[in-house]
């Protein structure tokens, strides 16, 4: 970047065209709407080609590149834009069940992927329990719904509260090891944690818990919303706006996390902890902090988790889950937030709509995921470098 | 407790502990060399098995009426020379090409390989998402002393599962390929500085810890006579457990590790007799205050970060 | 005499049966450059371990103006005032130059919660002024270095990583700062710019004291007021540099044997 003599940056080259930001946008809610709406075999198919095409192509032509800069400069209110966009692409989906629950599930995902990204993707601590956590908060959700007149918003945080709390039983062993040792423990407590639900009958054994819906000031979410005589919407387009928010908050959150002083100490933590402790950095403290967010957010995104798809077991909340979240964070790029919805939507919803050669969707699901790996080692958006106040001189 | 009922025990401990310790010291294997864990090593447990399984139905199939011994002759080399190839593909077509990558991305390609290994076997293998019956070819006698009764089917696989670690320990020490290994393992770069084949050591150690893993399924599936399209899974993560409170690299910690892992289940399901089903619980969360107190493992290298 | 600083008397570390230190007794006073030099494996970077909390102790003591540190982790030792830079480099090399540096400030940093994700504003002002004098110490190293703040270090040269390193313990102006070897992978010719451009940092901290583990001779002779020569852990002798250089037992041990 050019400065002037002075050491102050150029600040504005010339500003860039908002448009290939909200081509970006728009083709992104075309592609959510049409993959999510896609009935017919060829249509799946042929999304997931240009999709395809549209990743190769951009990356040899570097439209990447060109977005990014459209959205940096234009953000203030390409941002504001995008989640309308996204509230509304619920709305266009509002007669659509099945469609609407998915798209919860797509959310809630990636909650808890923005809780994976703090703790892997900045932090380094690895975390292969994640659905484990997701488990704890949706049991501590369901036994609050069931068994006391808690608020539920603060059963949602409740959810967040006691993932956090039970992760840190898990802290002695995770500071003291590192790398593929570290995996271990999460490895063993997920497998525990699934082991032991099945087994206590409090919880409801194998065959899980019914979870009462969510209310809010006297809306009850679970009725249906019937506009007219003709017309029923969904009654999950309730809990897509709540998933919808939660997602809002967790991701600016996130956001604003890796875009200060404290993103810096984590990624510090990942890079080089013992070189980071010779100026004062305090690795195990940072370590704490990031695993206790991402397990929150885990756990709150558990607790809707339970609400929306009304009844828990142990099935649910595998080790096989906790590797299918772990996929979508590495597939969207480690790192980096936005990466996480194409990754959830190929992670969570491909799978579903290749139903037409069902048996083998997991398969080629698989190996899709392979493939991308091989392609695309950095996922599919890898993560840019920290860029504290986007649309500022000090890019 | 009767005398009788410990020494069941322990032979069935031992027997797992044998079964753990050959799919651990895969991951240690593949660890030393490469600094990878590849999780798919459950799932080539259990295509071994199913090799297994598949030349049995073949050669009964044939209609020839062979010797059991035969069958099982045949049914072990398909299934080990079957896996040391597959593993070495796996490693020259998925791990290899990811050497510059961070871990976890090798950590998620092998998990998304052994799905599709999992996954294959449930589509293409005749009812292959029901679990199958495991021929058993072995003599079904048994040895009574006093109460307790000692199959001879369990000492052979116990035999077995010996003999093959034994086998291991000598390769790795006493051969050039397993000189080459440990060279490769201590310092890739010098190694090949000194004429050692760095390809060709990863794909003979792949190859060697696949097929340990292919016995491994055989042994499992003729004990419990029963295999199935899934239980790569939990035999994975209890074989990386016990690689890792070993201490990964180090292939006698694997077998100790194994060794434990397996005490530690027989020792939930002996003190829970309540709640055995608790077993597992009881076992991982030992691994978890495991992990606290050896923080690198039981046999690890003194490591510290150097500055 | 100005006042000391660090005093570190029969310091001791041992690795297993290695005496790595053996009873080393060093002393800095304010505003000095001490140049350390000794043959490979002398325990020069082990004192400056020892130092930093890097390494445990096996024996005698450090203190810090007055302040006793022996025993405290590095971020405690960090936190009284000591820089160090390591022999390999340990830059961030993903981060830019700038959070690199920002690494350096650490201490200096509000990382509260509200502090860093509430009052943005607040945060966008302070961020304002250090990267300003981030860009101010660098251009005591390079004209052109300001400029790639928020360039990885990773697409830097050797020389600028090293200018990075330097920076990063500078930032927070330490009252001691130890740099070890930084010649290390650079041109003779690259290693004297940067001395100089460091004796204009010092030029206007004048109390700010520095230790220098150094294998180029000249380096020493031209930067530091006293040198000491290490041999086995121990302390062979010290001096200046004229002193230093015509010891008998140091032209024996060191300058005698091939230094690398």
């Amino acid at each position: 970047m050019a400065s002037l003599p002075n050491g102050l940056p150029i600040v504005s080259d010339r500003r860039a065209s908002p448009l290939p930001a909200l081509g970006a946008l728009v083709a992104g809610a075309a592609a959510v709407l049409g993959l999510l709406l896609a009935e017919q075999q060829w249509e799946v198919a042929t999304l997931a080609i240009v999709g395809a095409l549209a990743l190769l192509i951009g990356g040899k032509l570097g439209w990447g590149e060109v977005i990014h800069r459209s959205a940096t400069d234009h953000h203030r209110w390409i941002t504001p834009v995008a989640w309308l966009t996204a509230a509304l692409v619920i709305f266009g989906l509002r007669e659509h069940n099945f469609e609407l629950l998915m798209l919860c599930t797509v959310m809630l995902y990636m909650v808890a992927g923005l809780g994976l990204t703090v703790q892997f993707g900045y932090t380094g601590v690895v975390n292969f329990a994640a659905a484990a956590f997701m488990g704890v908060g949706a049991y501590t959700a369901a036994v609050l719904l069931l068994h006391t007149g808690l608020p539920h918003v603060l059963v949602i945080l409740a959810g967040g509260l006691v993932s956090a709390v039970i992760g840190s039983v898990l802290l002695l062993p995770l500071l003291r090891t590192r790398g593929h040792y570290a995996a271990l423990i999460t490895i063993a407590f997920g497998i525990l944690f699934r082991t032991f639900l099945e087994v206590n009958d409090t919880l409801g054994g194998p065959q899980g818990l019914k979870v009462p819906g969510m209310e809010w000031f006297g809306l009850v979410f679970n009725d249906a919303i019937e506009i007219d005589d003709e017309t029923e919407w969904s009654f999950y387009l309730r809990y897509a706006g709540l998933c919808l928010v939660l997602l809002f908050f967790a991701y600016h959150f996130v956001r604003r996390l890796e875009r200060s002083w404290l993103g810096l100490s984590l990624d510090a933590v990942r890079l080089d902890e013992t070189a980071a402790s010779a100026f004062g950095l305090n690795g195990a403290a940072w370590k704490i902090v990031a695993f206790s967010i991402g397990n929150f957010l885990a756990g709150m995104a558990g607790a809707v988790y339970a609400m929306v798809t009304a009844f828990i077991a142990p099935a649910s909340f595998t080790f096989g889950d906790s590797l299918i979240l772990v996929s979508i964070v590495i597939l969207g790029g480690l790192g980096n937030p936005l990466g996480l919805l194409p990754a959830a939507l190929i992670v969570v919803v491909l799978p579903e709509k290749l139903q037409v050669i069902q048996e083998y969707r997991f398969l080629l699901f698989a190996a899709l995921v392979i493939a991308i790996l091989l392609v695309r080692p950095g996922g599919l958006i890898p993560r840019r470098a920290r860029d504290y106040f986007p649309g500022a001189g000090g890019r | 407790m009767d005398l009788a009922l410990i020494a069941q025990h322990l032979v069935n401990g031992a027997m797992l502990g044998v079964i753990y310790a050959l799919v651990a010291v895969g991951f240690t294997l593949f660890f030393g060399v490469l600094d990878v864990i590849k999780f798919s090593h459950g799932d080539v447990v259990m295509l071994g098995a199913f090799t297994a399984l598949a030349t049995s139905a073949g050669l009964v199939g044939s209609g020839s009426a062979l010797p059991p011994a035969i069958v099982l002759a045949a049914m072990f080399i398909a299934a080990v020379g079957g896996m040391a190839v597959f593993g070495a593909l796996m490693a020259k077509f998925l791990v290899l090409p990811l050497r510059k990558a961070p871990t976890l991305n090798v950590l998620l390609i092998t998990l998304m390989a052994g799905t599709v290994i999992r996954e294959a076997v449930r589509l293409f293998y005749p009812q292959g998402s029901n679990p199958k019956p495991f021929p058993r070819l072995l003599p079904t006698g048994a040895w009574e002393i006093g109460e307790f009764t000692l199959r001879y089917d369990s000492t052979i696989l116990l035999v077995t599962g010996v003999v093959a670690i034994v086998l291991v320990h000598l390769v790795i020490t006493r051969t050039r390929l397993g000189l080459a290994i440990r060279a490769v393992a201590q310092d890739p770069e010098t190694a090949s500085a000194m004429g050692i084949p760095f390809h060709g050591t990863v794909l003979a150690t792949f190859a060697i810890g696949s097929a340990l893993a292919a016995l491994a399924g055989v042994v499992n599936g003729l004990y419990y006579s029963e295999v199935s399209f899934n239980m790569g899974l939990l035999l994975g993560a209890i074989g990386f457990s016990a690689a890792v409170i070993g201490g990964l690299g180090n292939v006698y910690g694997a077998i100790l590790g194994g060794f434990i892992f397996a005490a530690l289940q027989t020792i939930g399901a002996v003190l829970l007799p309540i709640a055995s089903a608790y077993k597992d619980v009881f076992a991982f969360a030992a691994v978890i205050l495991l992990m606290a107190w050896k923080p690198g493992g039981l046999l690890a290298e003194r490591s510290a970060d150097r500055v | 005499m100005s006042q000391e600083l660090l005093v570190a008397s029969a310091l001791s570390v041992r690795f297993g049966g290695v005496r790595a230190l053996d009873g080393l007794d060093i002393r800095v006073h304010e505003g000095e450059v001490l140049g350390v030099i000794g043959p490979n494996g002398s325990g020069k970077t082990t004192f400056f371990n020892a130092v930093t909390g890097f390494v445990t102790t096996a024996g005698g003591s450090v203190t810090l103006g007055g302040e006793t540190i022996t025993g405290l982790v590095p971020r405690e030792i960090a936190r009284r005032g000591i820089a160090r830079t390591f022999q390999r480099l340990r830059l961030l090399l993903e981060l830019s130059v700038f959070d690199n540096l920002m690494l350096g400030q650490h201490l200096s940093l509000d990382h509260g919660i509200v502090a860093n994700l509430l009052l943005r504003g607040r945060l966008r002002a302070s961020m304002t002024s250090h990267i300003e004098s981030a860009r101010h110490l660098l251009s005591y190293f390079s004209a052109t270095l300001p400029g790639k703040l928020f360039e990885p270090v990773s697409a830097l040269t050797m020389i600028d990583r090293r200018r990075v390193e330097v920076c990063r313990a500078l930032i927070r102006e330490p009252r001691l700062l130890l740099l070890d070897e930084p010649s290390a992978g650079m041109t003779p010719e690259e290693t004297a710019e940067l001395m100089r451009d460091l004796q204009k940092v010092k030029a206007e901290r004048s109390r700010l004291a520095v230790i220098l583990i150094e294998h180029d001779m000249d380096v020493i002779e031209s930067v530091s007021d006293r040198c000491a020569v290490f041999d086995y852990g121990r302390k062979l002798c010290e001096g200046s540099y004229a002193e230093v250089s015509s010891d008998p037992a140091v032209r024996r041990a060191y300058l005698g044997v091939d230094d690398e």
